[in-house]
């Protein structure tokens, strides 16, 4: 019996022992392992998770295919990112489970920004051919600005949607505007008007996320005004608060006069700029596939038009900037070197060839993050065959991409919590509700 | 004899077994272990924070509203689908026709998905919808999923809508395991007709009903699907529930150490309410003589 209860307490603490050392690494050190290079022969496997985005798939699969006749030493296996819930939580799900992938597309410059905080990446600058592959796509420009405050590229933009303003002409045309306007002070007297024709059949900006403090929601408003207003200026530097008071406040007042005004409805609505609820919308390239099967009435420069977002009264509209939804490529620090530089070459090989971003253009709707969208033959066809593409691929070097610092998400849900929120719906003034942000926002950094 | 017994009893019940260490005893000692780290999974270091995350967490609005709306929760839920629940089982109960016919149209609301009965609850109470333009006509404009008190009634009616025919199904069984002899003798006994159910079914029906209640609380601690689907646990937090919180700390600020800190304290939240209720509930049927 003694023999029994002893070999009981045995197992237990094998069982919870065994448990820990799989959890801790000892010395508090998680385990480095190297997943090997796969494949026999001489070959060299590597894993490619595109994004859950059937076009996207099709793309890459297409890519790999075509590098396995130029290339047979490498072998890439292209499979799709799952979202369970979420494709970073499952890129997380991967890296703990020590089985993530190669490289892999779909990424934000904030999560980067939490990855490469946690070792997770291989900055891209420091392997042989990145500077080729920059140089090769003409995109020396439009990759500037995702420079990490550590000096290292860690993500590879593929796409960047310069996120534009739609408005919609039918009713522009109803009020005597034959163009949309362009500064604070000429949408508020828009609005004004507005409210006056229609009541609370037509608000100038629709849209329930207004009010919601989600993190990624102050990219489709916040930051599109914000870095039109402040002329691009970087919010945050590394960890530090760099935001432009001015910029911010004008921001926040010209919302706060909006609802003022009650041009805002910050509610549920269903599609309220395709049903016309809405005279003005955040509106980024993948909306054009819905709308062709959804709302086919819906032309552009006939009943909606596309500009960059308003300024403050005394900036020039011609110089605006805006926010830039852009997402691309990274290598995991866990590949081995041999598959990181199999790696390299794969899409060195892809962006080497314009023809391959036109392809990627035409499939996806997606602009390539590139200088010479507009300018470069190999796009012409693309741009002339979709117009509303046009003022994206224009406007590509005008956008500014998200902040890269690993609490990203923290740090944009205090603006919305603290101001753009409160501001929308009328609870705090524009002037109180920056100061408690900045404050909120230095005291998450410290 | 009692050997072989012994043997076959734990043959029996290993898959339980091998079940529960696997998913519910190794992820627990796993939570622990990362509750007292800083560990996001992904960085190749980490520190022992020790209870620095579970002090961060009493500390936090959100987790205080995911403690609290909860309970706001409860209060809204439990009875609204304890009652209709019990009105469903009844008036089933006295159907002499398609009685499993109805019990099914019921409880079909419970198999479907919660993220498209979300969406479709979005659709009606949007503002541009036939509901909210025709009450607007009378000079009625509710924000419904804007305003916290409506938010948290359109999600616990959701709630309800799909627990009722699960719970009438548990509490049909229970009346029909009253013996029809109870009510006769009762109406021998002069027991009036508006006496019937407060009298006899009530009582009689103690033990499903218990059954039922405690299922009921039990779901407000794990309410995820309609509020990540309709407010994101807005507006100010007003439906942030326990699985939201772990949900946005977990995937979306790659807090696993936190996550699993606000982890233990929702389950010892759960655990400590359905022990206190249950208490609750045992002594209200001891005092009335139904146990």
């Amino acid at each position: 019996m003694k023999k029994k209860n002893v070999l009981s307490i045995l197992l237990t603490a094998a069982v919870t022992a065994g448990t820990l050392s799989a959890c801790s690494t000892g010395q508090g050190q998680a385990p480095g392992g190297k997943q090997a290079a796969g494949g026999g022969g001489g070959v060299t496997t590597i894993e490619f998770w595109a994004a859950p985005n059937p076009t996207q798939q099709a793309f890459w699969q297409d890519m790999a295919k075509q590098y396995a006749t130029v290339n047979p030493k490498v072998k890439v296996n292209v499979t799709a990112m799952k979202e369970s819930p979420t494709s970073e939580a499952s890129i997380q799900a991967a890296i703990a489970a020590k089985s993530a992938p190669t490289l892999s597309e779909n990424i934000n410059r904030g999560f980067a920004a939490q990855l490469a905080g946690s070792k997770a990446l291989v900055p891209l600058d420091t392997l042989d051919g990145f500077q080729d592959i920059v140089k090769a796509r003409n995109m020396s420009g439009t990759i500037g600005p995702w420079k990490f405050a550590d000096g290292h590229q860690y993500v590879l933009p593929i796409y960047s949607n310069a996120m534009l303003f739609g408005w919609r002409l039918d009713t522009l045309k109803d009020l005597g505007y034959n163009e949309p306007p362009k500064t604070y002070s000429e949408i508020l007297d828009l609005t004004k008007k507005l409210k006056a024709k229609y009541g609370d059949k037509k608000f100038l900006w629709a849209k329930a996320d207004l009010a919601d403090p989600t993190a990624w929601k102050r990219w489709f408003d916040f930051f599109m005004l914000y870095d039109a207003a402040s002329n691009g200026n970087k919010f945050i530097e590394g960890s530090k608060f760099t935001g432009d008071d001015k910029a911010g406040v004008s921001v926040l007042t010209f919302v706060d006069n909006l609802r003022k005004e009650n041009g805002l409805l910050a509610r549920q609505v269903t599609d309220p700029f395709e049903t016309g609820v809405g005279t003005f919308a955040d509106i980024g390239p993948w909306t054009f596939t819905t709308w062709a099967e959804k709302y086919p009435e819906l032309q552009y420069n006939k009943n909606y038009t596309l500009t960059m977002p308003p300024v403050p009264d005394g900036m020039n509209p011609a110089d605006s900037k805006t926010f830039a939804d852009t997402k691309g490529l990274v290598i995991y620090a866990s590949a081995t070197k041999e598959q990181q530089k199999a790696a390299i070459d794969f899409i060195k090989w892809v962006y080497s060839d314009a023809k391959n971003d036109a392809a990627w253009f035409e499939k996806t709707m997606l602009p390539p993050a590139r200088d010479d969208l507009t300018s470069n033959e190999a796009f012409k066809s693309i741009l002339d065959k979709n117009p509303q593409l046009k003022p994206y691929a224009e406007n590509v070097p005008n956008a500014i991409p998200p902040m890269d610092n690993a609490k990203y998400n923290d740090l944009q849900t205090i603006i919305g919590e603290q101001a753009f929120n409160k501001v929308v719906k009328g609870e705090i003034s524009p002037e109180e509700g920056w100061a408690n942000m900045k404050k909120a926002i230095e005291s998450a950094l410290k | 004899m009692d050997q072989r017994n012994n043997k076959l009893g734990w043959l029996f019940t290993s898959p339980y077994l091998i079940y529960s260490l696997i998913f519910f005893f190794v992820p627990l000692v796993w939570s622990f272990f990362l509750s007292v780290t800083d560990w996001n999974l992904i960085a190749p270091i980490f520190n022992f924070v020790g209870f620095g995350n579970f002090l961060d967490a009493l500390r936090s609005p959100g987790v205080h509203a995911a403690f609290w709306v909860t309970y706001k929760f409860m209060m809204i839920f439990v009875p609204l689908v304890t009652v209709l629940a019990t009105g469903v089982a009844v008036l089933v109960h006295g159907l002499k026709r398609f009685k499993n016919l109805f019990l099914i149209g019921f409880f079909l609301p419970y198999l479907s998905s919660g993220v498209v009965s979300a969406l479709i609850v979005k659709g009606l109470l949007s503002y541009n919808s036939p509901v909210n333009t025709f009450l607007r006509g009378f000079g009625i404009d509710i924000d419904w999923l804007g305003t916290p008190l409506s938010a948290l009634f359109v999600i616990g009616l959701i709630l309800a809508w799909k627990f009722t025919g699960y719970y009438a199904l548990i509490l049909t069984s229970g009346l029909e395991s009253i013996d029809k002899e109870v009510y006769e003798a009762a109406a021998i006994d002069g027991v009036k007709d508006s006496q019937r159910f407060w009298r006899i079914t009530l009582p009689l029906l103690y033990p499903a009903l218990y059954t039922t209640l405690i299922l009921a609380f039990g779901v407000t601690f794990g309410i995820f699907t309609e509020v990540y689907q309709l407010t994101g646990g807005g507006p100010q937090n007003a439906t942030n529930t326990w699985q939201m919180e772990i949900f946005r700390q977990a995937f979306a600020n790659l807090q696993a150490g936190y996550a699993s800190a606000v982890a233990l304290l929702a389950s010892a939240a759960t655990f400590l309410s359905i022990f206190v209720i249950r208490k609750l509930l045992e002594l209200w049927g001891k005092r009335n003589g139904w146990v």
